[in-house]
């Protein structure tokens, strides 16, 4: 099923599990952060706990409007938990 | 067969039940394997409860293998997996003092006022993921939903139940963190050139 106007399809890998998240072209890109950790069942850690690269390893800005990176459908982009306090 | 050289734990899990979990980070891992190869990681070996992947730098003309990372599945995720970076030809995990890369990671810049100077200097200090007792000792990533971090009486206070609910110790994120800081920033091979004066000592004059 396509999805409807100002939806996208992305595909999103968390920590290389991939889940397809269905997201508004308008809304903040951090949405998709959310709704791809609660369709992976990945919990425990908060949002800012996370980074969204796309396939070239850059880091995406999550509040940017999801529209304006002008993603094709079935983009892959690369969710993984951050390195967080340690060395 | 496994590559056995640093796994000092003893599987005490159900081993099926860390195995099925071994096998679906493999799993995962060979699904997403052609974007993964374009970052320059290669799954070299993948035996329960260890998996060799080699890193190399594919910005580099010519790429550079950098490192292998052994990251060592036992009694996972009762328990968080151990990860070395070893030499990617051998396995052989690299002491303090062999790394090819520490990790680096900037931390926040520190702004120093100093008396009769004008404005503040800007001090960047940077800290290195990877730790060690000695220089002749094995490194150990040192962050949360490793398992030397976790062991270290350090971070006692920062148990791994409360990481791995988050992926904390998947395979695909602990290579991001290591990619991140020791592979992508590397921009460009060093040279240093040494330039050499060759002197032809005259005979003295007859």
């Amino acid at each position: 099923m396509s999805p409807g106007p100002n939806k996208i399809d992305l595909a999103i890998i968390v920590n290389g599990q991939p889940t397809m998240v269905e997201a508004n072209v308008n809304a903040p890109l951090r949405t998709v952060v959310e709704k791809a950790l609660q369709q992976t069942n990945t919990t425990g850690q908060g949002p800012d706990q996370w980074e969204l690269r796309d396939a070239s390893g850059v880091e995406l800005p999550l509040d940017q409007k999801i529209k304006e990176f002008n993603f094709v459908a079935g983009v892959q982009l690369f969710l993984n938990l951050k390195a967080g306090v340690g060395g | 067969m496994a590559v056995s050289y640093i796994s000092q734990a003893v599987q005490h899990v159900e081993p099926a039940v860390s195995r099925a979990k071994f096998e679906k980070e493999i799993a995962d891992f060979r699904a997403l394997g052609q974007a993964y190869r374009r970052n320059g990681w290669f799954l070299l070996e993948a035996s329960f409860p260890q998996a060799l992947v080699a890193m190399a730098a594919p910005q580099l003309s010519p790429p550079a293998l950098v490192c292998g990372v052994l990251v060592d599945y036992t009694n996972y995720d009762a328990e968080p997996p151990s990860v070395r970076l070893v030499n990617p030809f051998t396995a052989e995990p690299y002491l303090a003092d062999e790394l090819p890369t520490n990790l680096p990671r900037a931390l926040e810049g520190q702004a120093v006022e100093l008396p009769g100077m004008p404005g503040a200097l800007q001090f960047q200090q940077a800290q290195s993921l990877m730790q060690a007792y000695g220089p002749k000792e094995i490194p150990f990533l040192c962050i949360a939903g490793v398992r030397e971090y976790h062991l270290h009486p350090a971070h006692s206070g920062d148990t791994w139940e409360l990481h791995r609910a988050a992926g904390a110790g998947r395979l695909v994120r602990l290579l991001e963190v290591i990619h991140t800081y020791g592979i992508a920033p590397i921009k460009s091979y060093g040279v240093n050139l040494v330039p050499q004066i060759g002197f032809e000592i005259p005979e003295p004059a007859k």
